[in-house]
Parts: C-alpha cells; structure tokens; sequence
C-alpha cells in the first residue's frame, strides 16, 4: 500500500487525472488513523495536566441514562457473583449442600429468605428484561423517544413483578 | 486499494499550501506515513463477526434459562457454565474498552480478565463435575 502511494505521489499526476480531479488536485491522503489522533489527543491532554471540564457530574439524569448504567451495574454485579461462586467452588473444602444447611442454620426468618431471593432475582431479571431491549434496538426497533421511554418503563415493571413472583416461589 | 485515493473526502484533507510541482513529488511523498494495508480501506472483519457472536451468544443464553428450568441436568449445567463464561467475559471487555486507555493499561486489563474468566469456568466445570450442579444449586437455594 505504502510503495503504491509513494509511486502515484513521485508522479505528481496520478490524482490530477482522475475524474475527480479537480476535487483532488491538492489532496494527500490520511496518515493518521482516528485511533492514532484520540491518543495523540489524550497524550498530550494528560502531559499539559489539563482539568477536565464537569460532564457527567452536571448533566441531568433521564431514564434512559440510568437503565443503562444500571444494565452495565447489574451486569458486572452478576459477572462478579458468578465469579465468586466459581471461586468459592475451588477454594472451599466442603460441599454446596452443607454451606447452604450452614446458611439456613443462621437465618433470621422467612421474611430474611424472601428479600433475599428478590435480592438475587431482582439484577437477574433487569438484565435479562433490559438485555432483550437491547436486542430490539439491534434489529433497529423502537428507536424513537416515545419508544425508548415505553420499552424502558415495560422493562422495569416486567422486573419488579418476575422479582416478586420469583422471590415467592 | 486504489479505490482508497479516489474515494470520499473523509479519508483526503487538502494541501494546506500550494508548492511548486517540482517540489511537490517529494514533499507529498514525506508526508504520506506507511500505513498497514489493515489500516486501509479493506480491513478485517474481526470485530463486525464479534458484535454478532455477542448477540447469538445472548440469545441463546436467554433461550437455556426455561431449558434450565424444565430439563435441569449436566448437560445444561456445562452449557450454561460456557454461556455464562463466555457472556460475562464479553460484557466485561466491553467496559475495559470503554473506560482503560492506553496501549500497556488495556493489555494488562485483558489478561486479568482472561484469567478472571479462565477461573470462573474451570470452577464452574469442577462445581457441575464434583458437586451438585448449577441447575441442582438454584434449584435447593430456592426450595427452602
């Protein structure tokens, strides 16, 4: 690619013939990727010390705004949890029915089980409610406001209701 | 590849100064940097095929939840083991691309998320193949 440009800007002529010619008789092609500039950017951003102007802490919350952090929140929580069991699995000497006999053991009532079955239920089923409206918006569905508001407030209450019920089982 | 010198003005910014075309040969020459024809217009697919194997891989995770529920068993304990790992593992590079930058910083991040996801499925393997099994597991912490 590199012995291609070199050759047509040894000639000088190449662009000035194309039919585009006259649009590109002074152009030169890009050396830089977008990539390259954003860290060209950062670098020297970081290098002068420059203060960042206050975006996040200013901009007002929406709906949209938190549904989808908290898409990103319940998904790391999950990650995580997953990762601790994993973990616990490998590490721990005894079997998982005994740690949850031991759990049982010290628990501070019914009422202790079910928050904490809607606990766990509760990022489970945002994720996974909020998970399908992401992949509408990746068919291309349900793009305009309206709809984005609408498929957010379904989402929601599908969680609260699946959480509830799950946490009743 | 000549298509790349014809193409839009997106990827052509004009000479700021005209120069004398005796000149201009090899000024235009010094100016053009060697970029790897995987910086040019062809590219690789790569991360196009990704998006998609995240979006299959979601889908079918979505799909093993009732399979779960309604066949629990060794096979969905590892199937699901593999989806979670590998839907978490995802997600999680997803962040690291967002918010680490710099190109040490992002290596470093992406080899303690491999090894977080390394660990997470072969703990997983070992729960589904030495202990009571992922769909067991849910199935007893709600039973009491």
């Amino acid at each position: 690619m590199a012995l291609l440009l070199r050759t047509v800007a040894r000639q000088g002529q190449c662009l000035s013939r194309s039919q585009f010619g006259v649009l590109y008789r002074h152009a030169v092609p890009m050396g830089t990727t977008a990539n390259e500039e954003m860290n060209k950017f950062w670098a020297k951003n970081t290098r002068l010390n420059r203060p960042v102007s206050p975006h996040i802490s200013i901009y007002k919350w929406s709906i949209p705004m938190l549904m989808s952090i908290s898409h990103r929140g319940t998904g790391v929580a999950l990650s995580s949890g997953i990762s601790a069991f994993a973990l616990a699995a490998l590490v721990l000497p005894e079997s998982y029915p005994y740690y949850l006999d031991l759990i049982h053991s010290m628990t501070f009532g019914p009422q202790f089980l079910a928050f904490s079955k809607f606990a766990l239920a509760f990022p489970v089923a945002y994720h996974t409610f909020n998970g399908i409206r992401h992949l509408a918006w990746d068919l291309g569905k349900g793009f305009k406001i309206p709809e984005v508001y609408r498929s957010g407030y379904i989402v929601v209450a599908l969680t609260v209701l699946t959480s509830i019920s799950l946490a009743a089982m | 590849m000549i298509s790349l010198l014809f193409r839009s003005s997106s990827l052509i910014r004009p000479l700021a100064v005209q120069k004398k075309d005796r000149d201009c040969p090899y000024l235009i020459s010094a100016k053009i940097h060697a970029t790897p024809s995987n910086y040019a217009g062809s590219g690789s697919k790569a991360a196009s095929l990704h998006w998609t194997g995240e979006r299959i891989l979601s889908i079918a995770l979505l799909g093993l939840a009732p399979v779960a529920f309604c066949y629990p068993g060794p096979a969905v304990d590892y199937s699901l083991a593999a989806a979670l790992t590998v839907h978490g593992h995802w997600g999680l590079g997803q962040i690291v691309t967002d918010y680490v930058h710099g190109d040490f910083k992002i290596k470093m991040a992406n080899a303690g998320l491999f090894l977080l996801s390394t660990v997470t499925f072969a703990g997983l393997c070992y729960f589904n193949y030495h202990d009571v099994g992922i769909c067991k597991a849910v199935a007893l912490l709600w039973s009491k």
